[in-house]
């Protein structure tokens, strides 16, 4: 599949007319030191080298626009199968295709239906690959619906950068939707503020406090909870659910609405259930569209300067007429990924080592699922490896203010984040 | 709560057991959790003809195809170009070219979904079909009608044609050059029950029904068991505090700042447990005491809407928004139906399922009647009691506080109303510039097929600002430099069908039209105008 190409074999005179009415000639925006012509042409569609994260929804319209817009050399990570659900939107993929990889089939669609265009995919984890790997790219695009894997490859993007080296800043363009509602952003690492920056714009996921779950349940989202994260495991202890099963889906329906009808709640059905349960955000071309293409824009301007790009955040929503808008998100001092600054947090010195634990993981801005904490003395609690984890449990118990002194640093770290977090902790 | 109530409960709880989705279900899920099996029954229903078969239109076909749009017809003989081949993914390559470009369109676009139908038209342009009665019709036929940069003088001709008929489809204007572009929906009348607009109907506190004023305050709370006691939900706790705080305000509702900090006071006195959350959400929700439920200033501006010269397919809502002005000027307390809806708050299960009983009860007498007075207004106006099914009843019902009505206008109505104009210099500078420059291009371009030139279309900027210009006012100006930024852009790339302009409109544009043919979500009213040198979009 990956054969060389040789650059303009497969270009036909009149192929970028549209696109070179752009480069042939600067706006009235355009950056005045700009040279239009050739050099801008051949650099487009010979020196770049772009990453795609994410073959999905924005995936397959940010591979078939870069293709388009003349990017020749494209590589795609991906690491999902397909599934019939994504027909409705992911069109580079046919019902033949469910069950194969979406990176692998993505690149050799492109590459059949734009000649000249090589596409590399990898189908698996970006955290695979080392920072040698996203060393080679001029720019990266990220078409993901993980927040997690967001943090993980803009923390990577952070920490590669080296101020003596300006290769090493790679722009990142991310962008995201849900149902009529979508983002794109640049992010300059280091430069920019980054995606850790503005976690706190997020929508809060609902969590049902689990005594409502298990005790007084009022919606159906409720009962469904109740089976999933109390019947389930009670029945099956050494199974977990699989949330792509129907099966399993089934199952946990039937035992949802059991529980509805017992309590006398009304609303649970099949398609609530799987939404629940695998916490499903609705999806339609239309906005992957839009988003898609307002990053690939923002790729097409970075790559060739022929307008300046955006700075740096793009909101759009179609549910109510057509609003969006742009604005600069500004960069957090206390981010702990590119702000450096400890972030101060004032606590009782009531609070035990595993309340402020909770806390960490409800604040919208911090969101770290399974910390570990540390202070430049010992460690107060690790999650791993078991010895250590059971070595430092008593003190989860213990006050902090026993463990640490006033105006003491606290180092927050979590195996899925490649970075840590300083707490400055005082009390009242 | 009655022995009545709790054997309904029951009754109704018992619902059939669903099976797994089939196939079509599947495919579709993402989308039926926006637009639900109704939305996506009207897109199946569906017949849109689409002008050009251009980068840009394949593109917002692409979007309208994969959600399943009944069909799709693409009038346009052109013959692929090396050019068309390079911008537009739904042709081959060198393949296509010397091939009729909206019929390789049509082909790869049906690849995406075996369950449209497409057809590609090449034999003539709208100008031909224009020019006869039977095209006139045919045209007519369609749920809607979408032009991407179709020659000025075809598209004012279509515009008139589709104007000049009440019964006409919308026609979606899209106009657009290199990183400017321009969307404009141009339509009659567009009524919306189903607006999914973020606002939560009135829990009608401060007017509360006979039944749930008499459970709120027959509550013994003084004698009432702790755990019960921090499980009584909210809205039985403020009918509570304000009907006595009525009863000794002389009717009022807390009106200062003081008086409503008192009013929380009192709610903060009632806790057994200083750490009642109900209690605390009850303090959280009290400001719904500080104004009086009444009809929903957009909602009775509606009243007044002229129903005269409606088309056939709002007739329906004009009858139901009948209905639901006697509704609130003749049933008490005068405010629009009861929601059946409650949103979640701190009880527990039989609490919750007891007051969601309540308001469903008297959500569904107060339908009742609103049903017989809909009936009395279709049987006035000599309609048949069937012209409104009791699923559209029970939607508007449910959806009254947030229904929308939208009175379109005729394409182009801006460039002839001086006033808009300078008032949109004013205030929406930037967007009228792309508008003006848009405006600017298209006439250009009428006049150089005309003069039959065999050269390559190159207006020049000066060329471009004058003719924008002409369409300003006499002293009209834009701001600083808002006008020359969008001209010289147009100068700098008058044909570009730009890859990324072209996804990015197809996305807006496919929203629209599912907005439209849905009628679920709201249209855009005006001109779009999208920049993406700065990456925004704004409307006059
Ligand atoms: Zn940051």
């Amino acid at each position: 599949m990956a054969t060389t190409t040789t650059p303009n074999a497969t270009d036909w005179p009149g192929r970028y007319y549209h696109i070179d009415q752009i480069l042939e000639k600067a706006g009235p925006r355009t950056d005045p030191e700009w040279v239009p012509g050739d050099k801008a042409k051949e650099w487009l569609r010979e020196g770049v080298k772009v990453l795609v994260i994410g073959a999905g929804g924005l995936g397959c319209e940010i591979l078939s626009n870069l293709a388009l817009t003349g990017f020749k050399d494209i590589h795609v990570i991906d690491m999902d199968t397909i599934d019939i659900s994504n027909l409705n939107r992911q069109f580079l993929f046919r019902q033949k295709d469910v069950g194969k990889s979406k990176a692998l089939v993505a690149a050799e669609f492109i590459m059949n239906r734009v000649p000249g265009v090589k596409v590399t995919p990898y189908h698996g984890k970006i955290q695979d690959k080392d920072e040698d790997y996203y060393m080679q790219f001029t720019l990266i695009i990220c078409g993901l619906d993980s927040v997690e894997a967001r943090r993980w490859i803009n923390a990577t993007l952070v920490n590669m950068v080296d101020p003596e080296n300006p290769q090493s800043l790679k722009p990142l363009i991310d962008g995201g939707t849900e149902g009529f509602k979508g983002q794109a952003r640049v992010i300059l690492p280091t430069i920019t503020s980054c995606y850790e920056c503005s976690l706190d714009m997020l929508n809060k996921q609902t969590q049902f406090p689990i005594c409502t779950i298990a005790n007084t349940p009022r919606l159906p989202e409720h009962c469904i909870e109740w089976a999933s994260v109390l019947e389930w495991p009670r029945v099956f202890p050494d199974k977990k659910v699989d949330n792509d099963d129907p099966d399993h889906i089934d199952w946990l329906y039937k035992q949802a609405l059991n529980r509805a009808q017992e309590f006398k709640i009304e609303g649970v059905t099949w398609s609530l259930t799987q939404g629940v349960v695998k916490n499903i955000i609705p999806a339609i071309a239309s906005t992957n569209a839009i988003i898609s293409a307002a990053c690939c824009n923002e790729a097409f301007k970075i790559a060739t300067n022929s307008a300046a790009f955006l700075n740096n955040y793009f909101m759009f929503i179609g549910t109510d007429g057509v609003y969006s808008y742009t604005f600069e998100h500004e960069r957090r001092p206390e981010c702990p990924v590119c702000g450096g600054e400890a972030l101060d947090l004032t606590i009782s010195p009531e609070l035990t080592l595993q309340e402020l634990i909770d806390l960490l993981i409800e604040r919208q801005d911090i969101q770290i699922k399974k910390p570990s904490l540390s202070t430049p003395t010992k460690q107060l609690y690790l999650q791993a490896p078991p010895q250590l984890e059971e070595a430092t449990r008593p003190n989860l118990e213990k006050k902090v203010s026993e463990l640490v002194p006033p105006n003491g640093d606290v180092t927050v770290t979590a195996s899925t984040l490649p970075f840590s977090l300083s707490l400055r902790i005082a009390y009242t | 709560m009655s022995a009545g109530n709790e054997s309904q409960t029951i009754e109704s709880a018992t619902t059939t057991i669903e099976s797994a989705p089939d196939q079509k279900t599947r495919r579709y899920d993402r989308q039926l959790r926006l637009w639900a099996k109704s939305g996506q029954a009207a897109l199946e229903s569906a017949h849109i003809l689409v002008l050009s078969s251009s980068s840009t239109s394949a593109s917002i076909l692409k979007n309208l195809v994969l959600p399943g749009i009944g069909q799709f017809t693409i009038l346009d003989r052109t013959i692929t170009e090396p050019k068309d081949a390079g911008n537009n993914f739904f042709l081959e390559g060198q393949k296509s070219i010397g091939k009729p470009r909206a019929e390789e369109a049509t082909r790869l676009l049906l690849e995406l979904n075996d369950g449209v139908q497409g057809h590609a038209v090449v034999n003539k342009d709208v100008q031909e079909v224009l020019a006869s009665a039977d095209g006139a019709e045919w045209l007519k036929g369609f749920t809607l009608i979408i032009a991407h940069n179709v020659e000025k003088g075809a598209l004012e001709k279509l515009s008139d044609l589709l104007w000049a008929d009440i019964k006409s489809p919308p026609l979606v204007v899209i106009r657009s050059a290199g990183f400017l572009a321009e969307i404009f929906i141009q339509f009659h009348e567009h009524a919306v029950i189903d607006s999914h607009i973020d606002t939560s109907p009135s829990l009608r506190i401060d007017k509360p029904f006979p039944a749930l004023l008499k459970h709120a305050t027959s509550l013994d709370l003084e004698n009432m068991d702790v755990t019960d006691h921090g499980h009584v939900p909210y809205v039985y706790i403020l009918v509570r505090v304000l009907e006595e705080w009525k009863a000794s305000h002389g009717g009022n509702l807390p009106r200062t700042t003081d008086e409503r900090k008192a009013f929380k006071t009192i709610i903060g006195k009632m806790r057994k447990k200083s750490d009642e959350e109900n209690f605390e959400e009850a303090e959280g929700q009290a400001y719904k005491c500080w104004s009086s439920t009444v009809v929903p200033g957009d909602i009775k501006s509606l009243f007044t809407a002229d129903a005269t010269a409606s088309p056939p397919h709002t007739k329906p809502f004009h009858y139901l928004l009948k209905a639901l002005e006697i509704f609130t000027t003749t049933v008490e307390p005068h405010t629009l139906p009861l929601s059946a809806t409650l949103p979640d708050m701190k009880a527990d299960t039989k609490q919750y399922v007891g007051i969601q009983r309540l308001y469903k009860d008297r959500a569904s007498e107060e339908k009742g009647i609103f049903k017989d007075i809909l009936a009395k207004v279709l049987k006035d106006q000599g309609e048949d009691s069937s012209l409104i099914d009791d699923e559209t009843i029970d939607a508007f019902v449910k959806n009254a506080h947030i229904l929308k009505l939208l009175k379109g206008k005729k394409w182009g109505w801006i460039d002839a109303d001086k006033g808009a104009l300078s008032e949109h210099a004013q205030i929406s500078s930037k967007q009228l510039g792309i508008h003006l420059a848009l405006s600017s291009l298209s006439s250009l371009q009428f006049k150089h097929i005309q003069s039959q030139s065999q050269s390559e279309f190159a207006p020049t900027l000066e060329e471009l600002t004058a003719a924008a210009q002409a369409i300003l006012p006499e002293g009209v100006e834009l701001q600083d430099g808002d006008l020359n930024n969008a001209v010289g852009e147009l100068a700098r790339a008058p044909t570009a069908d730009l890859p990324n302009t072209a996804a990015l409109l197809g996305g807006v544009v496919a929203q629209e039209v599912i907005k439209m043919i849905t009628k679920q979500y709201v249209p855009v009213e005006g001109y779009c105008t999208i920049d993406l040198v700065e990456t925004w979009t704004g409307v006059l």
